[in-house]
């Protein structure tokens, strides 16, 4: 008979038995764990792309400060994608008598691509987002207030008349949260015609693409081999998310790791139940060698049966992670708005060979030594194993854990200091649980007797009960510190700022207005009011030499030198900012200083002593480095990269940047405020804050649950060391009920064990998550005497035994029935 | 229910059987006995012949399909198993030829075990005498593994005394044991009985152990096939 046929057999006849169910199921939770986070996370990132389309107007692009060669277009049509041109620039607009500076931008009629343009008439209503016809333009609110034009209204841009069609509420890539200057959305051909985008425009060109996730792959592997023009740059989703895609990385990185906790905790199921498998077989085994099987037919018997069983269970673990990914994908989707993504199979997969790779590491040892039962074992069982100082064998489970690992962090030092820090936490936590085991073997004399039985059970396996507690501990551990430690964090943190933290801020205050603008916060009951000067201008030259004559290493330095730079300067040195090289300039130094951040240093390479040309306006200044900042971005003050000496910014042109402190409830005032200064924007920093929490507040509900898996695998632990003490319990049982012990008593009994367990791991767990959050706390958020909120994690301890306690007392069920004639069959 | 006059321990026509995978199998048919307080009685037979079933049914592990099994006045084949496992707990003690101690409790807490049961405050001290008097009172704070075969089968001993059973069951208690051990354990066993005025009814394959009972009776396929009255020791 074939092997496969054999080993089918062979799981059929012994799927009753507790410890191959057990096994089965550490591998379907581990593909879950694994398959869900994976997927999810997947999913998440190719939500943040598609969302980061619609900030982009495409799903991918180029933009060069000169017209691009037709060839981009060109590759582009024949990849079957949909494009897009459009123009940014500046450019002054004239209207009865007033003129103002405006962001334009000119698109063609295709744009948007991605993303919708929300325009409103005359009268607030909304019109119907398409981009502006020939002879039309869309104003924002600023523009139209600084004109003293509403729409319909008509206004001279480059020298042609255009119509205002609407007043432009919101676009795709609609720029930075604060703008610079109004903006204008205009046709393209228009600003063609009047030599808006002839040669010596400062208008930067963008050519978007979109369509199928294929061709634009093809396109952009085509673009990143094409040789971009001087200037060029490819626009990605990946570059847009940077800073949000930075925060989920590492929140995804949490994630994983606590998946591939579950799965290695999946993994300490499967290495006891195979053990307790190995126990039962020996026999059985001993006998197969004594008839004549040989040894390699013997393990490809068990390692046959280990496969029959690993197939179906993968193949469950795969369904049941699609199924919960796609349910937690309908919980969080609202975070990216309706962007249509489909379920990508691949991670789920994955996590199933992850999963069989941990079955395999964890089973095979202790069934490998079980396929070298000597034939004479069936005499004498003593004989059944050889007795080893160290088994290389043993070394599989710590090797296929380290890969998994590694794969999962993506660095093998990363995965080094991960696996240190697992096996320091795993150490503690065994240690703290032995030791607080031992701690209730010293009070048992004097306590009740079903809980000296209790914990005479859990003295009676001591290996096993260490185990245990030490699984369901790192289990609650990681859900305790998302579920209590990091909201208490995160309240924490928020309670650092002050009550008077400035809430607001008001962008594109002018001189002959701050006076004006003081006493009217004062009077609507604003406070904290700080204004800082802010100058926009280029970076042109370092140590004299042009800025586009520079190569730097640092891809973002050449994005920094295309853009608009805002400049500061102040006499002191601002809170939230530490001075780590050089010396703070102070009001009046005798030659210009700049004072950088430490990223400015890193970008471009500069040290104290450079010196860096700015053009602001028609004006520009030669700056040196007089000082080198690192800046506590965390700190909701206004911060600037780059602070100038007031002596000499003091003449570039500049407006004002007011911070300010409004207690909440006066909305009606400030509304009144902003019409009364039509040029300014107002940005609401606490409405900033409360978008951010509730990111965090829907991620979190979306995931939380996810840590659930590790729990679920303390307990598959709990479930194999039940199974795999399951006969000794059974045996104690019956000789408890010889000596007339009821059924009720035993249950008691078992009860006190199971909830001491529970109370251990509680306990323990509650303490490292308390200690990590008191870390965390100090270390990474700052917060000065954070003390973790310890009741919390106490009831968390308590319902870990009460829970601990009822699972053990479901598992044991059977226990308590045990007939007592069995003692007397055992001899 | 202690009159001495009456059996303390008494079968009535007792059959058992199993459903095996070839039909019916009785293990014991039509068994009649009766023990009187304080005697001593062995069970004997060679494997297979009903004994240990017997002596389950006696000491009201599991219950007859037919006939009555009287202990201490109580039809056991009346009693559920909890009101069954709450005689036993007051009324009889047991040694087992594999002594069945709880490895990780130390012999001082394995003999207050039935003691706890019944919710006795006075467990540790009457455990140090019932250890005392099997001469293991140096050994209380040994864990079993620390302890020989025959020390494991005295806290064993001293474990079925301690509560002052009315019946003891011995189920091959010198089995495990070297001849001399052996010997010491069975000396032990009637000296309790004879001090203690405890009956005991124990299951043998010694002919040297079942001589030095008051009475005994042989088994063949579940059947009495011969009772016999024994040489005091």
């Amino acid at each position: 008979m074939n092997l496969l046929r054999l080993s089918l057999r062979n799981l059929r006849r012994e799927w009753h038995l507790p410890e191959l169910r057990t096994l089965a199921a550490s591998l379907v939770l581990a593909v879950v764990a694994l398959g869900v986070v994976a997927t999810l996370a997947s999913r998440i990132e190719r939500g943040m792309l598609a969302s980061a389309a619609e900030l982009i107007g495409g799903d991918i692009g180029v933009s060069a400060p000169q017209a691009l060669p037709a060839t981009f277009a060109d590759q582009a049509h024949r990849d079957g994608l949909q494009l897009t041109r459009t123009a940014s620039f500046p450019s002054v607009a004239f209207a009865h008598e007033r003129t103002q500076l405006l962001d334009v931008q000119a698109v063609d009629a295709a744009y948007p691509l991605r993303g919708t343009l929300e325009l409103h008439d005359r009268d607030g209503r909304a019109l119907p987002g398409h981009a502006p016809a020939a002879g039309e333009v869309y104003l924002d609110h600023r523009a139209l207030v600084a004109l003293g034009l509403a729409v319909g209204d008509r206004l001279q841009l480059g020298g042609r008349t255009l119509a205002i069609a609407a007043e432009l509420v919101r676009q795709p890539d609609g720029g930075e949260l604060l703008a610079l200057a109004p903006r204008a959305l205009m046709n393209l051909a228009d600003a063609e015609q009047v030599g808006l985008l002839g040669r010596g425009s400062r208008a930067r060109h963008r050519l978007l693409l979109a369509g199928a996730p294929e061709a634009v792959r093809a396109w952009r592997d085509w673009a990143e081999a094409a040789e971009l023009p001087s200037g060029a740059q490819l626009i990605t989703p990946e570059q847009t998310q940077e800073r949000m895609r930075n925060a989920f990385d590492r929140a995804g990185s949490f994630l994983r790791l606590t998946a591939l906790l579950s799965a290695l905790l999946a993994g300490i199921a499967i290495a006891l139940s195979a053990q307790r498998y190995a126990r039962r077989k020996t026999a059985e085994v001993a006998l197969l060698r004594a008839l004549g099987t040989s040894r390699p037919r013997v393990l490809g018997l068990l390692l046959g049966t280990l496969g029959a069983l690993a197939v179906p269970a993968a193949a469950l673990g795969i369904a049941l992670a699609l199924g919960l990914a796609q349910l937690a994908w309908l919980l969080a989707s609202q975070l990216f708005g309706n962007v249509p993504t489909s379920l990508p199979w691949a991670p789920a997969f994955a996590a199933a060979a992850m999963g069989i790779a941990v079955l395999v590491g964890f089973a095979l040892p202790p069934l490998a030594r079980l396929a070298e039962v000597p034939p004479v074992a069936v005499f004498r069982q003593s004989l059944s194993r050889r007795v080893r100082r160290f088994d290389a064998l043993y070394l599989i489970p710590a090797l296929v854990a380290l890969a998994l690992i590694w794969g999962q962090s993506g660095s093998l030092q990363l995965a080094g200091i991960l696996a240190g820090s697992l096996l320091g936490v795993t150490v503690l936590a065994a240690l703290l649980a032995g030791a607080l085991l031992w701690l209730a073997r010293r009070i048992a004399p004097g306590a009740h007797p079903a809980l000296r039985l209790g914990l005479a059970a859990l003295a009676r396996r001591p290996a096993l009960s260490v185990i245990q507690a030490t699984a369901l501990s790192l289990g609650l551990c990681a859900l305790l510190l998302l579920a209590v430690v990091a909201p208490a964090l995160l309240q924490g943190w928020r309670q650092e700022l002050p009550a008077d933290t400035p809430n607001w801020f008001a962008l594109n205050l002018q001189s002959d207005q701050r006076a004006g603008f003081s006493q009217s916060l004062a009077r609507i009951g604003a406070d904290q009011l700080n204004m800082l000067p802010l100058a926009v201008g280029k970076l042109t030259a370092i140590n004299g030499q042009p800025i586009d004559q520079l190569q730097f290493a640092d891809p973002r330095a050449k994005e920094w030198t295309d853009r608009q730079l805002r400049l500061s300067w102040s006499a002191a040195l601002p809170p939230a900012n530490e001075v780590v090289a050089g010396h703070w300039h102070g009001a009046a130094p005798d030659r210009p200083e700049v004072s950088i951040d430490t990223m400015w240093r890193d970008m471009f390479g500069l040290k104290v002593g450079d010196t860096m040309r700015f053009d602001v306006g028609e004006g520009s200044l030669e700056a040196r480095v007089g000082s080198i900042r690192k800046v506590d971005w965390s700190s909701f003050r206004v911060n600037f990269f780059l602070l100038l000496d007031p002596a000499h910014a003091g003449t570039l042109p500049h407006t004002w940047l007011a911070s300010f402190h409004l207690p909440s409830g006066h909305a009606a005032e400030l509304a009144q405020l902003s019409r009364e200064y039509g040029n300014l924007s107002l940005v609401d920093v606490d409405s900033l804050l409360d978008r951010v929490r509730e990111i965090i507040d829907r991620v979190g509900s979306a995931v939380r649950w996810i840590l659930g898996f590790s729990l679920l695998a303390g307990i598959l632990v709990l479930a194999a060391a039940l199974a795999a003490s399951a006969a000794e319990r059974r045996h104690e049982a019956a000789l408890l009920r010889t000596l007339g012990a009821l059924r009720a008593q035993l249950r008691l009994a078992a009860a006190c064990e199971f909830a001491l367990l529970g109370l251990v791991a509680g306990l323990t767990a509650a303490l490292g998550a308390a200690g990590a959050g008191w870390w965390l706390g100090r270390a990474v958020f700052h917060i000065e005497g954070f003390v973790p909120p310890a009741w919390p994690l106490v009831a968390s301890a308590a319902a870990a035994a009460g829970v601990v306690m009822l699972l053990g007392l479901a598992g044991t069920r059977r226990v308590s029935r045990t007939p007592p004639m069995r003692l007397l069959r055992e001899g | 229910m202690n009159d001495s006059s009456r059996p303390v321990l008494e079968a009535r026509d007792v059959s058992k059987s199993v459903d095996g995978p070839e039909g019916r199998l009785d293990i014991l048919d039509g068994v009649n006995l009766h023990v009187m307080p304080g005697e001593s009685f062995a069970i004997v037979g060679a494997s297979g012949s009903g004994k240990t079933t017997l002596l389950g049914l006696l000491a009201g592990l599991d219950t007859p399909d037919r006939g009555s099994i009287i202990l201490d006045g109580h039809a056991l084949h009346q009693l559920d198993e909890e009101a069954r496992a709450e005689l036993r707990r007051r009324l009889v003690g047991f040694v087992f030829q594999s002594f069945h101690l709880l490895g990780a409790l130390t012999a001082e807490e394995n003999v207050m075990l039935p003691l706890e049961l019944e919710g006795s405050s006075a467990a540790r001290s009457r455990a140090r005498e019932a250890l005392d008097a099997v001469g293991l009172s140096a050994r209380r704070r040994h864990y079993p593994a620390q302890l020989s075969g025959g020390e494991q089968q005295r806290v064993a001993i001293a474990r079925a005394f301690v509560h002052g059973p009315r019946v003891l069951f011995a189920d091959e208690p010198t089995g495990n044991l070297d001849q001399r051990t052996g010997h010491h354990i069975s000396d032990l066993l009637f000296a309790l009985n004879r001090d203690h005025r405890t009956t005991l009814v124990l299951v043998t394959h010694d002919a040297a152990l079942a001589a030095r009972c008051d009475r005994r009776i042989e088994l063949e396929e579940g059947r009495v096939v011969s009772a016999a009255t024994g040489v005091p020791a």
